[in-house]
């Protein structure tokens, strides 16, 4: 299996505050990965220095062999990148199509015709349930709606990495399940790969086959989600040591 | 196209409208051709501030500043070099400008960028005038200016050119950019629009049309005063027209400019005073009230429940 | 003059402590309905050309002297903040359709803007564009060989009281302290029990008194005109710019910094000058501080 995207030695430290500290680890192509962690403790922040939304103060990220550290992140998603945001960031008065327009025009497919773009998107509004929404504001979708849309968008770019971060925070257990389908459907038929950011931690173990754990910054343990389930350093993070 | 003329009466107003304009100077007197050069004047900025304001949502206050640096550019080089070359150079020199302060100025957002726009235009204004009175130039006049249907006909190709760009530029994958990087800058850049690089190039595509009208309303009334055009009253009506206008096409300016063209026209030669408070009440009223503008009251009606309203920032 | 004696002499640092108050004062209620609401205030000058006129009009035609005139002026501003708050501003704040917090705030610049082109030009069709001045104070006192006009003393007086009576009121008093939680952070002010509506009321009504309070000190000095006033604005964004934002101390500083430049750099140079070096500070401070007056917004949008 080939190495997609490999973290080395990676640091943000945004002044005094150093929300990430010397994490290493390999993601392979065709993964879906996950990373857990508590509250502040760095996620969101990686997916920022990987997508090029910021950038890192030490350590390098490599995408396909080559090194995306200083890209910004468009560059990067043109290269084949994608992520969607904890906090939903739509296009308010544009329509759902044309979310997805943007997608389809400026990532990594990077579809000129305005014609081909819209055809390409209605495909992927089909497959995330928003075909009927297709001209609508995005505006007007409800909160899972809006998920949805983040990872349409995501997807349409023609990524071969997306990150997604959090997308089930919000969602009933209806539509954690109904989301977990969609993903896997997703990934099945395009072949991307995917980082997951989850609390959901059913989400996480169903969906992921290989777990990196954050604490305050640092990765404090990756493995199969059997593994973390029973990792020490896990448990006491998360529960408390023993005495 | 379909942007232009989505139904049967936008053709016919805009042909109407094109049409009468057209043969204004064959058919009426100099005072009416008069205010036919000052619409297709207005047309002309209107069209070309939507490009960057409506298209980014980035406001611009200072749109003068383009204007008056043509203006300038031709009075100074006047009779030195040949007009139809210092009408394109002032084109060329206001979008250099532009390309010049872009960067750092398109880095301000909301609504600082609207005051830190005006200050600039307020800046070059005062530079300009201090330059001036310390070359002992009071004020400038101009001998041997072309005649009014010269002028009149410039202009004319200018308001088409400046229509034509905004179509253009609506309906690419270009203008998608912006339109997208107006919703959401960081969901935009991280889809992959050049945003910093796209909002350049709205800038100085925006700012070579007010250069040439400038420079071409600098022959009109040959008799230049710094302060005349470099008055923000100019940036203010133009911004006046476009909320009152709506939308992010080439529709809303034209019934922003026809309707206060018009009031002005009924105004100003009595109650000028009257016409700018009134014009302030405009800008508040619509911002408030109507914010997507006539555009938005007229299409409202005729769209059916669920569809979207014309695309649009009220500012 | 000596370029050295420009910079010793005693007489224009009287006239940029006095420029430095009065800008200070004007700043001061910009930063309160901007730090309340977040909305930038471009009428706020014109508001200091009403309390002027106000001053004027008592003077020539009531033959009230204006520093008893001052507090019913001021008190008139004050009315007129809180008829634009309950009529307009309160609606666009509780308006939630779905736009953005930026384009909220580019929206009501430019209400302000409509506003202030109403007031300037309301005014000169009801009193004429023609400038006014009036004589008041006139007697020169002479201190440390420095010649200071009582009106110019008095200004420096009335706005520094005024400036360092409402920082105490802002750190001292309870009011004060919730005032300052809604600049900070009005969501989470609102969420501990602070009547935010009542905050913002109450800024928008000593905004506009202590602009209506400048305009009357104002009118002592010089002449003016209904088109005087937006210098004025100039000036209280640059102060708040430079100063940051509810910081009294910080505001009061920057102030007089820009009284400083104004004076000196006017007598180095000229008096066209004065412009270029206003909008100069103003273009520059913002090109320096890109995220405006709250550089601490690190959150994007």
């Amino acid at each position: 299996m080939k190495t997609l995207l490999t973290v080395q030695g990676l640091g943000k430290k945004f002044g005094g505050l150093v929300a990430l500290r010397d994490v290493s680890f390999e993601v392979g192509e065709g993964q879906i990965i996950g990373v857990m962690g508590a509250n502040g403790a760095g996620k969101t922040t990686l997916f920022s220095l990987i997508a090029g939304n910021v950038e890192p103060t030490s350590g390098d990220i490599r995408f396909d062999g080559r090194s995306i550290l200083g890209l910004r992140a468009d560059q990067v998603c043109r290269l084949g990148v994608a992520r969607t945001f904890q906090i939903v960031k739509p296009f308010p008065m544009l329509t759902v199509l044309e979310n997805l327009r943007t997608a389809a025009m400026f990532g990594k497919a990077q579809i000129h015709d305005r014609e081909r773009a819209d055809t390409v998107a209605h495909g992927v509004l089909q497959e995330v349930g928003l075909a009927p929404m297709a001209h609508q504001l995005a505006s007007t979708l409800t909160l899972s709606g809006q998920k949805r849309l983040e990872i349409a968008r995501a997807v349409t770019t023609g990524a071969r990495l997306i990150l997604l971060d959090e997308v089930m925070a919000g969602l009933t257990p209806t539509e954690v399940a109904q989301m977990l389908q969609t993903l896997r459907h997703l990934q099945a038929t395009r072949g991307f790969t995917l980082l997951v950011i989850e609390h959901v931690m059913r989400a996480l173990m169903e969906l992921c086959e290989h777990i990196v754990v954050l604490h305050h910054g640092e990765l404090i343990a990756q493995g199969t989600p059997d593994a973390i389930a029973e990792n020490r350093n896990v448990l006491a993070v998360y529960f408390g040591e023993q005495a | 196209m379909k942007d232009l003329c989505p139904n049967l009466w936008w053709a016919l107003l805009w042909g109407c409208s094109l049409l009468t304009l057209a043969v204004l100077p064959f058919v009426a007197n100099d005072y009416i051709v008069g205010i036919g050069l000052t619409l297709l004047m207005w047309l002309a900025l209107t069209q070309s501030w939507c490009l960057l304001s409506k298209m980014t949502g980035y406001v611009s206050l200072g749109h003068v500043v383009f204007y008056g640096i043509g203006a300038y550019l031709v009075v100074v080089t006047w009779q030195e070099i040949a007009l139809p070359l210092a009408i394109l150079g002032a084109g060329l020199l206001a979008a250099l400008v532009a390309a010049l302060v872009g960067l750092p100025v398109l880095r301000v957002r909301g609504p600082y960028f609207v005051i830190l726009t005006f200050g600039l235009a307020e800046l070059v204004k005062y530079t300009i005038t201090w330059i001036e009175s310390a070359l002992g130039m009071a004020s400038r006049i101009l001998f041997g200016a072309p005649d009014l249907p010269v002028i009149y006909f410039s202009m004319f190709a200018l308001a088409l050119v400046s229509v034509a760009m905004l179509t253009w530029v609506g309906s690419s994958r270009f203008g998608h950019g912006l339109r997208s990087l107006r919703e959401n800058e960081e969901a935009a850049e991280t889809l992959g629009v050049p945003v910093a690089r796209y909002k350049l190039i709205a800038f100085v595509l925006g700012a070579a049309i007010p250069g040439m009208v400038g420079a071409v309303m600098a022959l009109r009334s040959t008799y230049f005063v710094v302060g005349q055009v470099f008055d923000p009253m100019i940036s203010v009506t133009v911004i006046a027209m476009a909320i009152l206008g709506g939308g992010d096409n080439a529709r809303g300016p034209l019934l922003g400019v026809i309707f206060l063209s018009l009031l002005s026209e009924m105004l100003w030669v009595n109650a000028p005073l009257l016409y700018l408070v009134i014009l302030g009440a405009i800008l508040m009223v619509f911002v408030l009230v109507v914010p997507n503008g006539l555009l938005g009251l007229f299409e409202r009606k005729r769209a059916p429940a669920g569809a979207r309203p014309p695309a649009d920032t009220a500012a | 003059m000596a370029v050295l004696d420009i910079l010793l002499s005693g007489q224009l640092l009287f006239a940029a402590l006095v420029t430095g108050s009065l800008y200070a004062l004007i700043a001061l209620g910009l930063n309160l309905v901007y730090g309340t609401m977040r909305m930038l205030n471009v009428a706020h000058g014109d508001v200091v050309m009403l309390g002027a006129y106000g001053a004027y009009w008592g003077f020539t035609l009531m033959d009230i002297p204006p520093l008893l005139a001052a507090p019913v002026v001021a008190g008139l501003g004050g009315l007129l903040g809180w008829a634009l708050y309950r009529g307009i501003f309160q609606r666009l704040l509780s308006g939630g359709d779905g736009t953005s917090a930026a384009r909220l705030e580019s929206n009501s610049l430019l209400l302000f803007f409509g506003l202030s082109i109403i007031l300037q030009n309301a005014t000169a069709l009801v009193f004429t564009p023609n400038n006014r001045a009036y004589n008041y104070l006139g007697t020169v006192y002479h201190l440390g060989g420095v010649a200071m006009t009582g009106n110019r003393l008095a200004a420096l007086l009335v706005a520094g009281t005024a400036c360092i009576a409402v920082a105490l009121f802002l750190s001292r008093s309870v009011f004060g302290l919730a005032t300052r939680a809604v600049i900070e952070r009005r969501e989470a002010a609102h969420i501990v029990g602070v009547d935010v509506d009542h905050v913002q009321r109450l800024s928008f009504i000593l905004g506009f008194g202590s602009a209506a309070l400048a305009g009357v000190l104002i009118s002592m000095l010089g002449q003016f005109s209904p088109f005087s006033g937006f210098p004025f604005t100039i000036a209280g964004f640059i102060v708040i710019i430079l100063g940051g934002l509810g910081n009294a101390m910080a505001g009061l500083l920057a102030a007089l910094l820009l009284g400083v430049i104004e004076t000196y750099g006017v007598a180095l140079t000229s008096a066209n000058m004065r412009s270029v070096l206003l909008y100069g500070a103003f273009v520059a401070a913002l090109l320096l501080f890109p995220n405006g007056l709250f550089a601490r917004r690190a959150t994007t949008r």
